[in-house]
């Protein structure tokens, strides 16, 4: 189990200044809106995987009149004992530390420390666009192996590359603008299968967990399947890249490939992103969220710190009694601008006015 | 913002250009040597400026040299056989410490980079096609980074350089020598297993 025991913010989006202590168990954070409450669990986030899951900048986080973010926390893993110590200049380079020894990737971070966040805006996985989903697989992905990280990286890289070469061409491909585009169309695919394959396999192993997790949220018996859908078919990169080389040169763009993919999640045989009802795609949302909890804590063999971002002013009393039953034993904090849900039986309860604990 | 006198601050700028150097390191050098004894900016202004006057590009293969060819062009106990492909001159330094290698070098001047508006037009493809008809080469080692560009550029040459009678072979990558399995990376030790050789007896 991952738990966090303390957190120390120095011009930290809203906070000046605030050291708080948390409770093993499940904590509750009130106040009211524009107080300071999300930015609490961002900055807990933030001290697991160095980035928002507000989808900002990082230099966004530093407070408006401070040259400097420091966030420390201190998590105990399993019984072990980590200190993350970050340091966001709004010039040069940020440092971070990991029991004062410098952290050179961010996967060595999220692989000592893991956070699972739940947030208002995970709509998107249903609601939005592919790139809502790419992003929650490859985020999990991560996660479960942080040396997946290269891969992703490496498909960024490339894709990149070929993008610029097909730029520069101006719509026109002589012989030898051919030859070296041959030379990316072979790197890409190597990079495009072996990404695509690690997504599917990701995919795979999720989707059992996403069935249960629903039957959990939501009662009832739906049906859940999710299916990773390349543009293309699997183990046939290459050779689709030869049919779309003229539509790639005439938009200098390339059209096919991992970065145009999608992960489709369907309720009853039915695509859940227009055929799923509101209150069903925010179960959904739940059942995905949680899902990647369970599989995470298994694969990892230690349970994430959770984090629920406002989750419940969007959920009626049954379901976010559902929602806090299913999760499992783990060290909670829960953001809320009412009082703490019924259900939640609070160990603790921070009060938040302007950016400062209230007694 | 003018903090210092122009001819400081240019000199500040002029430091903070050079690859490596930020505005606080640029500074640093830049008092130092303003602190410092008159002789050892003396040293340096000259130092610089019998470099820039002296050394240029090897005409053969476009290594640094002082005079029309490099140490290595203009050795005649080198293997005229055999010529090894590096993107900078840096790396025929690096290649030249292992003291493994006994043939010539082509230097390509970087690598494949569309990002930083470099095609293979901007490489010295050309000359080293050039060397491989008509030098009577009969192996070529790509010896360019492990990294994306420099894999693309390896792949590049290698089609290229479609000429019978040629041999031309990538360097291996994998472990480092002393190092721990269990410490690599995952991409380096598939690496290294899929660059296998079989074992001599």
């Amino acid at each position: 189990m991952t738990s966090i025991r303390s957190l120390s913010l120095r011009g930290f989006r809203s906070y000046d200044e605030l050291d708080v202590e948390f409770d093993p168990g499940v904590t509750v954070i009130v106040g009211d809106n524009g107080n300071g409450k999300t930015n609490l669990i961002e900055a807990i986030a933030f001290a697991s995987t160095l980035r928002s899951f507000r989808g900002v900048a990082n230099d966004v986080l530093i407070g408006i009149d401070a040259e400097v973010s420091v966030v420390r926390a201190t998590f105990d893993v399993e019984g072990r004992e980590l200190l993350v110590e970050i340091e966001l200049p709004r010039n040069g380079r940020s440092r971070v530390l990991l029991n004062r020894q410098r952290v050179a990737k961010r996967g060595e971070l999220a692989a000592a420390v893991a956070v699972t966040v739940f947030a208002p805006d995970d709509l998107e996985i249903v609601k939005g666009s592919p790139s809502a989903r790419r992003e929650y697989v490859d985020d999990l992905m991560e996660l479960l192996h942080p040396k997946n990280e290269a891969a992703c990286a490496e498909f960024a890289r490339v894709l990149k590359q070929r993008n610029a070469l097909l730029k520069q061409l101006g719509g026109r491909l002589d012989d030898a603008a051919a030859l070296t585009l041959d030379v990316w169309d072979e790197r890409y695919a190597l990079a495009g299968e072996r990404l695509a394959q690690l997504r599917r396999k990701t995919v795979e192993a999720l989707a059992p967990h996403v069935e249960s997790a629903l039957r959990d949220v939501a009662g009832g018996d739906a049906k859940v399947g999710v299916e990773y859908e390349p543009s293309w078919r699997l183990g046939g990169l290459a050779d689709t890249l030869v049919g779309s080389r003229g539509d790639d040169v005439r938009r200098g763009v390339s059209t096919v490939g991992p970065h145009r993919d999608d992960v489709i999640v369907r309720l009853n045989d039915l695509p859940s992103r227009t055929h799923a009802s509101q209150g069903e795609q925010r179960s959904l949302v739940l059942a995905l969220r949680l899902a990647a909890h369970r599989l995470l804590t298994d694969v990892r063999g230690s349970a994430p710190l959770l984090l629920l971002d406002d989750v419940f002013s969007e959920l009626d009393e049954t379901r976010s009694a559902a929602l806090l039953a299913a999760l499992p034993a783990a060290q909670t904090i829960v953001t809320s601008a009412l009082e703490a849900p019924s259900a939640s039986h609070p160990d603790a309860v921070l009060r938040i006015r302007d950016s400062e604990l209230v007694p | 913002m003018a903090d210092y006198p122009a001819a400081i601050q240019e000199l500040i700028d002029a430091f903070g250009r050079l690859p490596g150097i930020g505005p606080k390191s640029a500074q640093r050098i830049t008092f130092h040597l303003l602190k410092a004894d008159a002789s050892e900016s003396a040293r340096l202004v000259r130092a610089l400026s019998e470099a820039t006057a002296r050394v240029s590009f090897c005409s053969v293969c476009f290594n640094l040299a002082e005079g029309e060819q490099c140490m290595v062009c203009s050795d005649p106990q080198r293997d005229p056989h055999v010529l090894c492909v590096v993107e900078e001159p840096r790396d025929v330094v690096a290649v030249e410490r292992t003291r493994e290698f006994r043939g010539r070098y082509h230097v390509l001047g970087g690598a494949i980079d569309h990002l930083q508006g470099v095609g293979p037009e901007q490489l010295r493809v050309r000359e080293l096609l050039a060397r491989v008809q008509g030098e009577g080469i009969t192996e070529v080692i790509l010896c360019t980074n492990p990294n994306i560009e420099g894999e693309a550029t390896a792949l590049y040459l290698s089609r290229v350089l479609d000429v019978p009678g040629v041999t031309v072979s990538r360097i291996a990558s994998g472990l480092p020598v002393g190092g721990d399995l269990e410490y690599a990376d995952e991409l380096t030790l598939g690496r290294a297993l899929e660059g296998r050789r079989t074992v001599v007896r």
